[in-house]
């Protein structure tokens, strides 16, 4: 793993969601689509770091510590486990390990910020399944330029 | 000299970060605010890049959008005036003879500039650069286009954070133009606020302006905030108006803002 470009990509994630990308109201998760995509393309021990380093960086731009950090770092851990069992090549499995972590991570993360007296939303249930669907139908088509980034190979790059 | 390797398993690594990530929750938020402020801080250039350029990407007529502002900013003070002067008169009707100050007289207005800008469903918060060391503390009005746009939530030494009027865990006391009720206006996020609790019985018209209501200590005099753009009877109870109100400045665009101290140390 090269962690110095793993550093820049997370900051420059980060830096677009709370930047460029905060003025949709309902846009895709950056930080999610690179959660899915480390878990898929690193080891375990590295999925688990990645996981926990992307929800940090999740929390630094969202409302309060704490709770992408958990619920990123715990539902990471899981789909790097299950990447074990179930490869996750293919664009659709892709797009369905992305809407389905995206479903859980972000309703995990919204009840422990209600836990530690974070407001109620109006329409969270709606607006996590948008961001989830909205990420999953992006986040396949930037594994590519991550990859070249990461200097990762993919399927598509070459063999294995 | 070759490097021992420590080797930490799986398991253990789960568990610490777990830890971490539940001492992170947890710990008291004055804490934990210190590593967001820090983020906003270190990359506010990236950041207000970003920012603005989604800002151009959504404005097709800078012109004609500077003269709106200009012309909102015009509205929004003489509209506190104009309910300042009515409060005045009041209060000449019920004491007369008290010597009373002016409204903000004395008060200090400590000019920011917006850093970040989070404003969506779930949250509206502005990350402003100035802090306890600009003698900000938390419950301050803010100021934006002449208009109370939010409160100071948290403060750092140099950065302080503004929970907008349009936020979910906003609610500031106000009063709407020419009806003397007092009621919350709690934040609804994606640039709206709602009234409710105010009976049918009572007439209320869409463009209307809303007051943010006076604040011992913090605010002494009514000054605009919202003005109505819907109302419509609440679908729980129709017996009462709900009231959806747009903020008088356009938080997406805004740059500056400035903070009312009331009582400054001199």
């Amino acid at each position: 793993m090269r962690w110095f470009r793993f550093a820049i990509l997370i900051i420059l994630a980060a830096v677009l969601q709370a930047g460029f990308l905060a003025r949709w109201n309902i846009r895709p998760d950056l930080l999610l689509i690179l959660l899915v995509f480390f878990a898929v393309h690193s080891g375990t021990t590295e999925a688990i770091i990645t996981s926990f380093v992307i929800g940090f960086a999740a929390d630094l731009i969202g409302s309060s510590m704490g709770p992408q950090i958990i619920s990123f770092g715990l539902f990471g851990t899981l789909l790097a486990y299950l990447h074990r069992l179930i490869a996750i090549r293919k664009m659709p499995y892709q797009t369905a390990a992305i809407f389905t972590v995206g479903l859980f991570a972000e309703l995990l993360a919204y009840l422990l910020s209600r836990l530690i007296s974070q407001p109620h939303i109006q329409n969270a249930y709606a607006l996590i399944f948008a961001t989830s669907l909205y990420s999953a139908v992006v986040g396949p088509f930037l594994f590519l330029p991550f990859a070249w980034w990461m200097h990762i190979k993919t399927q598509r790059f070459g063999k294995h | 000299m070759a490097r021992k390797r420590i080797k930490v398993s799986r398991r253990m690594l789960f568990t610490w970060f777990m830890l971490a990530g539940f001492i992170l929750l947890f710990a008291p938020q004055k804490l934990t605010n210190k590593f967001q402020f820090a983020f906003a801080r270190i990359f506010r250039w990236p950041l207000s890049i970003g920012r603005n350029l989604s800002i151009l990407a959504h404005t097709q007529q800078p012109n004609d959008n500077i003269f709106r502002r200009r012309e909102s900013q015009y509205q929004n003070y003489i509209a506190t005036l104009e309910e300042q002067l009515r409060q005045k008169h009041q209060m000449l009707e019920e004491v007369t003879g008290l010597r009373q100050r002016f409204p903000l007289e004395g008060a200090k207005l400590v000019p920011a500039d917006v850093t970040t800008a989070f404003l969506d469903s779930s949250r509206s918060e502005l990350i402003i650069n100035r802090g306890k060391n600009d003698g900000l503390a938390e419950g301050w009005f803010v100021l934006g286009d002449n208009g109370v746009i939010g409160t100071i939530s948290r403060v750092d030494s140099r950065n302080a954070q503004v929970r907008l009027i349009t936020d979910p865990s906003s609610g500031i006391e106000v009063k709407i133009d020419q009806l003397n009720l007092r009621r919350i206006m709690q934040g609804a996020g994606s640039n709206y606020a709602r009234i409710t609790n105010i009976s049918t019985e009572h007439k209320v018209k869409t463009g209307s302006r809303v007051f943010a209501l006076k604040k011992p200590g913090l605010l002494d005099t009514p000054i605009v905030t919202a003005t109505i753009t819907q109302c419509k009877p609440d679908d729980q109870n129709p017996l009462v108006w709900d009231i959806t109100v747009e903020p008088v400045c356009n938080l997406e665009t805004i740059s500056n803002v400035a903070v009312i101290i009331m009582n400054p140390q001199k």
